[in-house]
């Protein structure tokens, strides 16, 4: 695939339909030690599982909660 | 090799299952729960080797990383105790990383952190059961290899691969392992996580489809927007009343007892100072305390279910909404929560919060939440406001109306103080894991549960024993020759001290010997029963209910002396609202002291609310007889 489209692809996690399985493209954010210290680490496969003031998803088999503004400092791309 | 024993330190992410591997080495009871940052400092026990050399182990509060900017405490004190900067603890000679093995990708890269320190390590693969079910292939043998640490398969809350693991703590210890990933060029946390990825694709590879297990079932309900709420509103009831009425029947028991003991010891000795001083004194002061026991059991029985069960961290979620409307967030739900039981602990949870500001904000207005030692107050004021016996529905809602009361103040507080500190220095978020939920460990909820009730007879054996005691001493001496009960406390050096502070609770609405009764609970808040029995001179019944509505009758019947009533409905208001906001308990002011890391805290924690307490008990009073009451 060429690099653009790749691009175009990616989702912050906020954008990502429930219950879609994504790939953690990159991070991006003043909090991304802490998000990759939760499992949050690219190429990480993850599911999103709730919306609202806080986000579910599922990550490495563990279930976490992380806020909206986390969750925007994630990028992600859909897995085919 | 020193005589001092060899210092094993277990590390591992939160909710790994540390504690439970601490206590099945150690024979301990530390506390276990199923919700992260259960274990919030260093514990140490001892274990032996196979061959029957002492080993001290140590219990390292959960952590992410051990990067020392994290601002976590938590990981700050785990770097610390592993780099040997904690004082009175020397550099652990090994240490034992547990790793959820159902979860080892985000796992692994604390245990690479570990080895990267040059510590011989030990990696205990827990929970294998969990990660089996769930459909991962292990090859442990692999990971060993790979990591160069021998790894120990295990399920330490069936006691399964302890053995083994013992086995793999024996002398001489495995040596540092090589670390291989930092050989490589590039940024080190990027080479750990490519080394991470590729053991996990060799030795631990997961389902490719997504499977829904009953955690996620049971998630679908209980974090529902509509539904979730429904639950937890449920749970909550069905807590606070399953507390009071279950307790009924051990509380009638230990009454029933306790005034068979009394009326024993009664008949038993002649007429006189001892038996006054045993019968009134010790059995009705402490009995009287005592008769709380149940329900403070069943309190911090649902509280570890909840814990054990993981259903506490969907609560923390759930509640971050509403904590948002006090400036903190779902994170602070678990300490205050665990503050209606007893505040130390709930303080203690805090280190959990990551924002240093919100965290002390958590602290100041942890003890607002009604902890169970208020209860006995409670129990005692709430029948005679209603004129009613124990135990009815609108004592329960009344009862409601003061958790209700102090939770909503502790909110209010928590967001002017929030506003008042500022923002924090680095921005944090929320964030928090949802454990998959767990058969309760019914072993380690009922030995935590007695481990409180003990340290609540203990605290009636001696803080409220030396203050009966105390206060029986000082309303019978000096002696009276007079017959007269009201004449003979007058003359009391009980009867003096009443009389001088008396201006100071007259505008609260009490006299002196309440004013008197309420300075003897700055210690502990429940002594108030036991006060007031003694300083109403009430003769312990056959039962404690007898008793407590014996003290009642005394109250009700208590006159100032123009002959006016003592007890109004207003004045007991008074009295509740007091007691919902005064920071009685020493002990809660001395953690606030340790874990703020300043006095000036604690003391002004203390002068706040006693000062809080005693205006709006103020309020209360002067606003209420002005309209009539």
């Amino acid at each position: 695939m060429p690099a653009s489209q790749s691009v175009q692809r990616q989702l912050t996690l906020n954008e990502v339909s429930l219950n879609c399985d994504v790939r953690i493209s990159s991070l991006n954010g003043p909090a991304c030690d802490r998000l990759r210290d939760l499992g949050f680490c690219e190429q990480m496969q993850l599911r999103k599982i709730s919306n609202g003031r806080n986000l579910v998803c599922t990550v490495c088999g563990a279930k976490m909660a992380i806020s909206r503004e986390l969750a925007e400092q994630v990028l992600v791309a859909p897995i085919r | 090799m020193s005589e001092n024993p060899s210092i094993i330190a277990l590390v591992g992410n939160p909710n790994s299952g540390k504690s439970t591997l601490f206590n099945a080495l150690t024979g301990k009871n530390q506390k276990v729960g199923n919700y992260a940052g259960v274990t919030v400092e260093v514990k140490s026990g001892e274990t032996y080797t196979p061959h029957g050399k002492k080993l001290q182990v140590l219990d390292l509060p959960g952590c992410y990383s051990l990067r020392a900017d994290s601002g976590s405490p938590d990981e700050q004190i785990a770097l610390n105790a592993l780099t040997g900067k904690l004082e009175d603890l020397a550099k652990p000679d090994l240490v034992v990383c547990v790793v959820d093995a159902s979860n080892l990708e985000r796992h692994l890269q604390l245990v690479l952190q570990v080895i990267e320190l040059g510590l011989p390590c030990v990696l205990a693969l827990n929970m294998v059961d969990v990660a089996e079910k769930s459909g991962l292939r292990l090859d442990p043998a692999k990971i060993s290899e790979e990591l160069g640490i021998p790894v120990v398969p295990m399920q330490a809350n069936a006691s399964k691969g302890i053995i083994e693991l013992k086995q793999a703590l024996r002398f001489p210890f495995p040596h540092a392992s090589e670390v291989s990933w930092l050989s490589k060029t590039g940024d080190i946390d990027t080479n750990r996580r490519a080394f991470i990825a590729s053991l996990c694709e060799l030795a631990a590879r997961r389902p490719d489809s997504h499977q829904r297990n009953f955690t996620d079932k049971l998630d679908s309900i209980l974090l529902h927007p509509f539904l979730g709420w429904v639950a937890f509103l449920a749970i909550m009831f069905t807590l606070f009343w399953a507390i009071f009425s279950f307790a009924s029947i051990p509380m009638d028991y230990i009454d029933v007892s306790l005034g068979s003991f009394g009326a024993w010891v009664e008949s038993l000795m002649p007429e006189g100072d001892l038996r006054s001083l045993l019968v009134n004194g010790v059995i009705g002061g402490v009995g009287g305390v005592l008769v709380f026991l149940p329900q403070i059991l069943l309190l911090f029985f649902f509280i570890g279910l909840l814990e054990s069960s993981g259903y506490m961290a969907r609560g923390a979620f759930l509640m971050d909404h509403v904590m948002a409307k006090a400036g903190l967030s779902g994170k602070a739900f678990l300490p205050l929560f665990g503050s209606y039981a007893c505040a130390i602990p709930g303080i203690m949870a805090t280190r959990t919060i990551d924002s240093a500001k919100e965290r002390l904000v958590t602290i100041f207005v942890a003890p607002w939440m009604s902890c169970s030692a208020r209860l006995p107050v409670y129990f005692l004021i709430i029948p005679l406001l209603l004129h009613e016996k124990e135990g009815t529905w609108k004592q329960a809602l009344v009862l409601f109306g003061i958790y209700t009361v102090g939770t909503l103040s502790a909110f209010i507080v928590a967001r002017i103080l929030r506003g008042k500190l500022g923002p924090d220095k680095v921005v944090t978020h929320f964030m928090l894991e949802l454990p998959p939920y767990r058969k309760p460990q019914w072993s380690y909820i009922f030995r935590h549960v007695l481990d409180r009730g003990w340290s609540f007879v203990r605290k009636a054996g001696t803080i409220i024993l030396g203050l009966s005691i105390l206060l029986w001493a000082l309303e019978n001496y000096p002696k009276s020759d007079s017959k007269d009960s009201a004449e003979v406390l007058a003359h009391s050096a009980l009867g003096r001290i009443g009389n001088v502070i008396e201006p100071v609770f007259k505008p609260l609405g009490f006299d002196g010997r309440t004013g008197t009764a309420i300075l003897t609970t700055f210690a502990a808040r429940e002594v108030l029963v036991s006060s007031l029995a003694i300083i109403f001179n009430v003769e312990e019944a056959d039962d404690d209910v007898k008793t407590r509505s014996l003290i009642r009758a005394k109250m009700q019947t208590a006159k100032w002396p123009d002959g006016r009533p003592l007890f109004t409905p207003l004045s007991l208001i008074s009295l509740l609202v007091f007691f919902i906001y005064a920071l009685q308990c020493l002990p809660t002011t001395a953690v606030v002291a340790r874990e703020s890391g300043s006095w000036k805290w604690a003391a002004g924690q203390f002068a706040f609310m006693s000062g809080f307490a005693y205006l709006a008990s103020l309020l209360v009073f002067q606003i209420g007889s002005l309209m009539g009451f």
